[in-house]
This record gives C-alpha cells, sequence and structure tokens, in this order.
C-alpha cells in the first residue's frame, strides 16, 4: 500500500448561505482502490466532488488529492487526478477529436498522442469526426471517459457514469469502468445506485444531506443488510400466511393484496415448498428489494432511530478511515 | 466497447506531461481560443460580413442624390473617395463597432456556461487566470481583425467607386490626396482604443451575467447610453468620460493645425474603461464557484 492517499478530506464543509450542502466530510481513498460515494440527490456527493476538482472551494477543512491541496498547489493539485463531474459537456461545434486535441493541448500537448488509444478504449473509433452536437447520450458520457483517460490519470473520478444512459450503455460503462479499475487506477465513482457501487466499488460512503452516514467496506455494508423481500401471491393468501407463523428465519405479513416474504433466500424457497406441499400454488414470487438496496434506503431516508443498531453506534462505520 | 487495454504506464511512480510535465502557456490556451473561433460560423460569417457590407455601404451611398448633409462628411460624399470612410465610420462608432466586437466578447465566457463546459477545461492542467487572458486576447484579436476588415473594405471601396480627390478639412482646408489616405488610416486606427474598451465591458458582462445574449447586446445598449448622455447639455466634464467620445478622437487630424489632446484623451479614457473592466471580470471569474454544468 501507498502511503500517501489518493484522497484524503478531513471535515470538509461547504455552504450556500443558509444551506450546507456538505457538513464536515471526512473522507479516505487510498491508491489503487475503488472507492464508492454514495447517497441520493442533493446528498452532496457532487459538491463534494467539485471541490476535489477545485472548481468550488470549501469552506471548512482540508481537501488533498495525492498529498496536494488547491491552496498550496494551485492547478498542480491535479496532477493525475481526471474524471468528470455530473454529465461530461463538450463543445456541440466541434468534432469528438477536436474536442480530444484541445483538451489534450490544455493538458500541456503531449496527451495529445494518446487520443487513438483512448478513442479506440470507449469505443469512438469511427464516430470521432462527427461533431459532438450529434453524438447520443451513451456517446457524450464515453468521450467524458475518453478525455479523462487523455489525462493517464492515477485517479479517475466518475460523477454518475451510468446516469441517463439506456440499460446497454449502463452494462458498458460499467464494463468499462471495472476494467480501468482492473489496470491499476485509483477510481472514486459517485453514483446513487446501490447496485453499481456494490458492483463496482471496494469501499464505500454513503451520505445524506450533506453528511456521511456509513463509511467502510462493502463486505461489511452487506453483513449489516436486512434479509432480501419478496412479494409472494398465492392461490390462498390466508392460508399461506397461517403456514408461516412459527417458521424460523422469516417474516410474513399481508401487504397491499399480497404477502410480503422476508427471510433468507433458503428460508423463502423452504417456505415455498411448503405450500405446495399443502396445496396453496404459488402464482408469482418477486424480489422486491436487494439486500443492499434496503439498507441504503434505510440509511439514507429513516431517521437515525430506525437504523440498526450495528450502524447506529459503531463510530467506525459513520466516519473516516483512521 | 472494446477490450483494448489502455497501453500508458500505470505504475505508481510513472510521470506524464498531464502528472508532472511541462505544462500549459497561455499561447497553448489562446490557440485552442481561436480554434474554437475559427469552429464557429458566427465568427467566420461576421468576418464576411465585415468585408461586402462596407463596400456595399459606399455602393449606396454614392448612389445617393441628396447626401445626408447633416453628417459629418456627409457633404462631401461626392466630392472625394477620403470622405466617405469618415462618415462610415462616425456612423459605425454609434452602435455598430461595440455590436461586432460584443458578437464574440460578450458570448466568449457566457458560452462555456450554457454549454457547462467549464468543469471541462477547468480540470486539466490550465489556471482559471490563464483561460481568462486567452479568452480576452482571442476576444481582442477578433476585434482587431473585424477593425482592419471592415476599415480596409470601406477605404478601399470608397477610393475605387468615388476616386481619390483632394478632402476638405473640417477647417476648409484643402488636403491632398497623399496626405488625406494616411489620415483616414490613422483615424480608423483611434477606432481600435474604444472598441476594445467595448470588447472589455462585453467580457465583463460575459463573466459576470454568465447570458450570452447579455454579453452581445449589452455593450450597444451602454454605447448609445453613453451617446444620449453625451448629447445631453451641461454634462461636458461627463462626456470627455464617455468611452463613446473616445470615438470622436480623429477630429483633431483634419483642422488646418492638427492637434493631438483628444487622441491623448481617447487614449487615457479607453485605457481606463478597459482596465477597470477587465480587473472588475478577472476577479469575479477567479472568485466563483463553478456550480452549474
Amino acid at each position: 500500500m501507498n502511503e500517501i492517499l489518493a484522497v484524503n478530506a478531513v471535515d470538509v464543509t461547504k455552504r450556500y448561505g443558509r444551506l450546507t450542502a456538505v457538513d464536515g466530510i471526512s473522507m479516505a481513498v487510498e491508491q489503487g482502490e475503488v472507492y464508492g460515494v454514495l447517497g441520493p440527490n442533493g446528498a452532496g456527493k457532487t459538491t463534494f466532488l467539485r471541490m476535489l476538482f477545485g472548481l468550488i472551494r470549501p469552506d471548512a477543512g482540508t481537501l488533498e488529492v495525492f498529498g496536494r491541496t488547491w491552496q498550496s498547489h494551485g492547478t498542480h493539485a491535479l496532477d493525475g487526478v481526471a474524471g468528470f463531474i455530473e454529465s461530461p459537456k463538450f463543445y456541440p461545434y466541434l468534432t469528438g477529436r477536436a474536442n480530444l486535441e484541445g483538451l489534450a493541448g490544455l493538458d500541456g500537448g503531449g496527451a495529445r498522442g494518446r487520443i487513438d488509444n483512448v478513442l479506440d478504449v470507449v469505443d469512438l473509433v469511427g464516430r470521432d469526426r462527427d461533431k459532438v452536437g450529434g453524438y447520443s447520450f451513451g456517446m457524450r458520457q464515453r468521450l467524458g471517459v475518453a478525455a479523462a483517460l487523455l489525462r493517464d490519470p492515477r485517479l479517475l473520478v466518475l460523477d454518475e457514469p451510468a446516469n441517463g444512459l439506456d440499460p446497454a450503455g449502463i452494462r458498458d460503462m460499467r464494463a468499462l469502468v471495472k476494467r480501468l479499475a482492473a489496470s491499476g487506477l485509483t477510481v472514486l465513482l459517485s453514483s446513487h445506485d446501490m447496485g453499481e457501487v456494490e458492483e463496482i466499488c471496494d469501499n464505500v460512503t454513503i451520505m445524506r444531506t450533506g453528511s456521511v452516514v456509513y463509511h467502510g467496506t462493502i463486505a461489511t455494508l452487506r453483513e449489516q443488510a436486512p434479509e432480501p423481500a419478496h412479494r409472494l401471491r398465492t392461490s390462498d393468501d390466508p392460508g399461506a400466511l397461517a403456514l408461516a407463523v412459527g417458521r424460523l428465519g422469516l417474516v410474513v405479513a399481508t401487504h397491499d393484496g399480497a404477502l410480503a416474504v422476508r427471510g433468507a433466500q433458503a428460508h423463502v424457497d423452504a417456505y415455498v415448498a411448503t405450500l405446495v406441499h399443502h396445496g396453496i400454488v404459488p402464482r408469482s414470487l418477486t424480489l422486491e428489494e436487494a439486500p443492499l438496496e434496503s439498507l441504503f434506503f434505510m440509511l439514507t431516508e429513516s431517521s437515525p432511530e430506525t437504523l440498526p443498531n450495528s450502524l447506529d453506534h459503531d463510530p467506525d462505520l459513520t466516519g473516516a478511515r483512521p | 466497447m472494446t477490450s483494448t487495454a489502455l497501453t500508458t504506464d500505470r505504475s505508481p511512480g510513472s510521470t506524464t506531461s498531464a502528472r508532472t510535465g511541462r505544462r500549459p502557456g497561455l499561447g497553448t490556451a489562446l490557440s485552442w481560443e481561436l480554434r474554437k473561433l475559427r469552429a464557429q460560423a458566427r465568427t467566420r460569417y461576421t468576418l464576411l460580413g465585415c468585408l461586402i457590407a462596407p463596400a456595399l455601404i459606399v455602393v449606396v451611398l454614392n448612389s445617393q442624390q441628396r447626401p445626408p448633409k447633416d453628417t459629418l462628411y456627409g457633404r462631401h460624399l461626392h466630392d472625394s473617395g477620403y470622405a466617405v470612410p469618415l462618415l462610415v465610420l462616425g456612423f459605425a462608432a454609434q452602435w455598430v463597432f461595440p455590436l461586432l466586437t460584443a458578437l464574440v466578447a460578450g458570448d466568449i465566457f457566457a458560452s462555456e456556461d450554457s454549454y457547462g463546459t467549464w468543469k471541462t477545461v477547468l480540470t486539466r492542467s490550465v489556471s482559471r487566470a490563464q483561460l481568462f487572458w486567452a479568452k480576452t486576447a482571442a476576444a481582442a484579436l477578433f476585434a482587431v481583425s473585424v477593425l482592419v476588415v471592415f476599415a480596409t473594405s470601406t477605404i478601399v471601396a470608397s477610393l475605387l467607386v468615388v476616386g481619390r480627390q483632394p478632402l476638405t478639412g473640417l477647417t476648409g482646408q484643402l488636403i491632398p490626396s497623399g496626405t488625406a489616405l494616411p489620415l483616414v488610416i490613422a483615424s480608423w486606427a483611434t477606432a481600435l482604443a474604444p472598441l476594445l474598451g467595448f470588447t472589455a465591458l462585453a467580457v465583463l458582462l460575459s463573466v459576470r451575467t454568465r447570458n450570452p445574449a447579455i454579453g452581445v447586446v449589452g455593450p450597444v445598449v451602454i454605447g448609445l447610453v453613453m451617446q444620449l448622455v453625451g448629447s445631453l447639455g451641461g454634462l461636458d466634464l461627463v462626456r470627455h468620460l464617455l468611452l463613446t467620445t473616445s470615438f470622436e478622437s480623429w477630429h483633431g487630424l483634419f483642422t488646418a493645425h492638427r492637434f493631438y489632446d483628444l487622441l491623448t484623451e481617447g487614449l487615457v479614457v479607453s485605457a481606463v474603461w478597459t482596465l477597470l473592466a477587465l480587473g472588475l471580470a478577472y476577479a469575479s471569474l477567479r472568485r466563483r464557484d463553478i456550480t452549474g454544468g
């Protein structure tokens, strides 16, 4: 492990008038890590990333990138850092290649030789001489990744990279991020999609209204997650409910015209088998919420007293790593 | 997407230009701004208009049976090809020059807001200061180009259409053709200082309002208001401090005894307006949080 952290934020705060957009956030991202910043819209993720890029200035706290700060190093603070905030934006009257050439120039010119390479990585070869104004949303996202890779970064910051993409685009973008992470890049990924972060990241910070509500590994988070919730419809819901009484590891209740079944997958499977054995026909069984998704909603929408005790009282889970 | 691997070295100790190598200079940022300007149809059409429109205006003016006698050099329209450029210069100073320079200067900062591209360029290795001066220089270069093309087209067309007759001076003296040409060229050159002043005003509006429309229209409105104020009686001191008054500083070149006080005053007033507007714009851009886009 390299001792210099890729990102080291300590008590970073940003206020807009009376609104505190980011409230004393601390975060430590190690080099080589794939790190997720998760939270609903308005949680302060993008504000934090804008501070990281020096686009806005924090009102309090320190924010170091590879040991450098904007206050002491100016634009050198971004050496080795690249990415995009929200959706990447380009000059629509220029071609994709011309945009990249201009940005390469603003990086000192050495990046110009990498243009063909990064266009190939994001699969935009053949469309690079079209004007960006004619690009689809997904193509612009990929051009954004290409523009970031031009800087040959050690830290790649991606803010909601799959936002607005169709399912195929989401699949491709996630595959690209995974591939880049596998190449040794440190990746800081912001998202409001638990599934995306779970699939890609090693560690995660979950934010809510400007504050950190969880900080730790995905594995630890998974341990804290509640059992998955299923929606079950049968030929005899009252009978099915009666058969659930006393079953260990399973909670069944009527909900919205069906049965809400919460428990480990093995218990749910055994319960369904029991129903069939008693002549009750299951008509549909659908997964309502993935466990981590349930936990995410609990962390970001519920009041603190409803959180699982393990999350509410463990300081290691809600603060910065030492 | 392809499965092509990045061929760049990602070892922790590796260095590249974007990481630690040579930084982009102001020249790089300026050439990027100029490339963007060249790629925009508006820029090309404006310069084309500056080439064609003055020639057409000269032809139309020359065909007028009754020249505009209440305008400076209007009565000498058919007498000398050197009178026509001075007439056009007086007209252009009213609102055409502020508009032409504002087409680029009023848009060059605000368009980054409307395209949402501040975050694209400010997350590279270039500083806000470099971008500010590169954009300002690009806008100034465009203003100079507009003036040169406009002046050249007007003077050449006038001499071709009307002729190279001697010019009557403002005090009634006759200025020979050989002397009139450099004086006419110098007159157009004096418009550069206030033109750059309006460029700086457009830059300020572009930075502050983040709205391209206000950045373009604002300088024209300000220019017209200045002219209105300048035409009011009892405001002589204020009139001298107006940017639009500097457009008239060439008058001293066409009197029997030339005087240069107006030229000096015009340069100083224009410089003050320019520095003030650019200083405010620079401070504003340096301080602002880039939250949009």
